[in-house]
């Protein structure tokens, strides 16, 4: 799958973190939220996460925890120019691969208020750290996607069959477009709608347990409590099929959603996968309020590309074989 | 290649490398595993019908050939949520409308393109939208 080759070239890249790092730090805002009818901090409304900071620090930063105001400004105007879609590549075979023109795109414009240089705050090199193990995992994803890929619809990537997009979560990503949430609150739940292939999250706020260990889902089982004006939701009981970074059922996942202003969550997660992970990693970013509204994203309704990536490869296996 | 490509792709959107100036992006799904970089197409022709359609919207355009027959053609664009968001609606790409479309090939034969350059025969560039939630909302 795509997305294995995507973790596998993460995790090929060799990146270890230092032995040992803080632990995430948690948002203290001052901002006192205003409160839903059954009293808890109020973060409904729609909610937009596009950014041009990427999960991890690129290497050209390494050792730039922090742009300052001007490399920032820098820096966006570097990526309004590299990233427009609309340049064409040298040759067929890239320009094919990145014929997606900027009518694709909806990434903001903008890198994260912190002005940190990756999504990811810990550990503090910006990189996530990987295993042995887990770099093996993905090195042998990687080399079943390039055996296999078109094979039949059950070796395309989740996003091609519409089953669940890489960055919609949990947690939940910036992704090339459709950065969209909406959050509603109940007395007993908090319901996220992800836009992004237009996932919902239930998230029972009344303390009963999670499911049994062999209940497995796609976006796991969430359970939410307040931490002052803190929501914490854990999430665990994952699928065994990889779906986030190479992670296994074994992955647990912490996130905390703070309203900082009438604008703006504080949107912050800790991962850890011991199968994938040599130590837990977080990350945090802002949800920005969005006008919206958000949009039913039925990935499904006019899937032509699977069709036309299965066809294409079956139409070339017959001129192999003449 | 295709893997190659592929990888390149992942590599961009995992957010591992930036500040490239070509650089191919996966989005929805690969370009590179539907269309032939090694057939590329340029269609001028008439708008039949856009379809607003998720994940990703399509234009069927007829396109006539030297000899006068006509062919239609299916054009891959972006996803309708984006294209609105960038500007665009309904009154956008109409039915009678002449287009020119610079693309690759459906490797499955079929006669469908994706969308690489779509532009009016003046030159004007069909998706120019400026609109941006994520822009506005960050802005503010």
């Amino acid at each position: 799958m795509n997305h294995r080759l995507l973790v596998s070239i993460i995790g090929l890249s060799g990146l270890i973190a230092p032995s040992a790092y803080p632990q995430a730090a948690k948002t203290n805002s001052t901002y006192t939220p205003p409160r839903t009818p059954d009293g808890q901090p109020d973060l409904q409304g729609i909610w937009n996460s596009a950014t041009i900071t990427t999960l991890e620090r690129p290497a050209e930063l390494a050792g730039k925890a922090f742009f300052t105001p001007q490399e920032a400004v820098a820096y966006e105007k570097k990526f309004a120019v590299d990233a427009n879609r609309d340049v064409r590549g040298s040759n067929g075979a890239t320009d094919v691969a990145g014929a997606y023109n900027q009518g694709w795109f909806d990434r903001g414009t903008k890198v994260v208020p912190s002005l940190r240089t990756s999504l990811v705050t810990n550990p503090p090199d910006g990189k996530i750290p990987y295993s042995a193990e887990g770099q093996k995992r993905l090195a042998d994803a990687a080399e079943h996607t390039r055996a296999h890929y078109t094979d039949g619809p059950e070796e395309l990537t989740l996003a091609d069959r519409c089953i669940l997009w890489r960055t919609a979560g949990p947690p939940m990503l910036p992704g090339p477009y459709n950065s969209n949430y909406q959050i509603f609150q109940t007395p007993g739940y908090v319901v996220i709608a992800v836009e992004m292939i237009h996932d919902v999250r239930f998230i029972p706020l009344d303390g009963r347990p999670h499911l049994p260990p062999n209940m497995k889902q796609w976006l796991g089982d969430s359970r939410g409590h307040w931490e002052g004006n803190t929501l914490v939701v854990d999430t665990t009981n994952f699928t065994e099929k990889p779906r986030f970074l190479g992670t296994t059922g074994k992955l647990h996942l912490t996130e905390r959603f703070t309203r900082t202003s009438a604008d703006a969550i504080t949107y912050e997660f800790t991962v850890d996968d011991p199968a994938m992970f040599s130590k837990p990693w977080s990350a945090s970013f802002p949800l920005n309020r969005s006008q919206g509204p958000i949009y039913e994203y039925a990935c499904h309704e006019g899937n032509y590309a699977v069709p036309g990536i299965l066809g294409g490869a079956r139409k070339a296996e017959r001129e192999t074989s003449r | 290649m295709r893997i190659k490509l592929v990888l390149t792709s992942l590599l961009v959107t995992a957010g591992l490398t930036t500040g490239l100036s070509v650089v191919p992006l996966w989005a929805h799904h690969a370009f590179t595993a539907e269309f032939d970089g090694n057939k590329p197409v340029k269609l001028r022709g008439t708008v039949t019908k856009m379809e607003w359609i998720n994940p990703h919207a399509w234009i069927h355009v007829d396109v006539k050939d030297a000899d006068g027959k006509v062919t239609n053609w299916m054009v891959e664009c972006g996803s309708p949520n984006t294209l609105l968001r960038r500007g665009m609606n309904k009154t956008s790409v109409t039915a009678g409308m002449e287009i020119v479309v610079e693309g690759y090939m459906s490797k499955d034969g079929s006669n469908k393109a994706n969308g690489r350059d779509v532009t009016f025969p003046d030159g004007k560039k069909l998706f120019l939208g400026s609109s941006n939630t994520a822009a506005e909302s960050q802005e503010k």
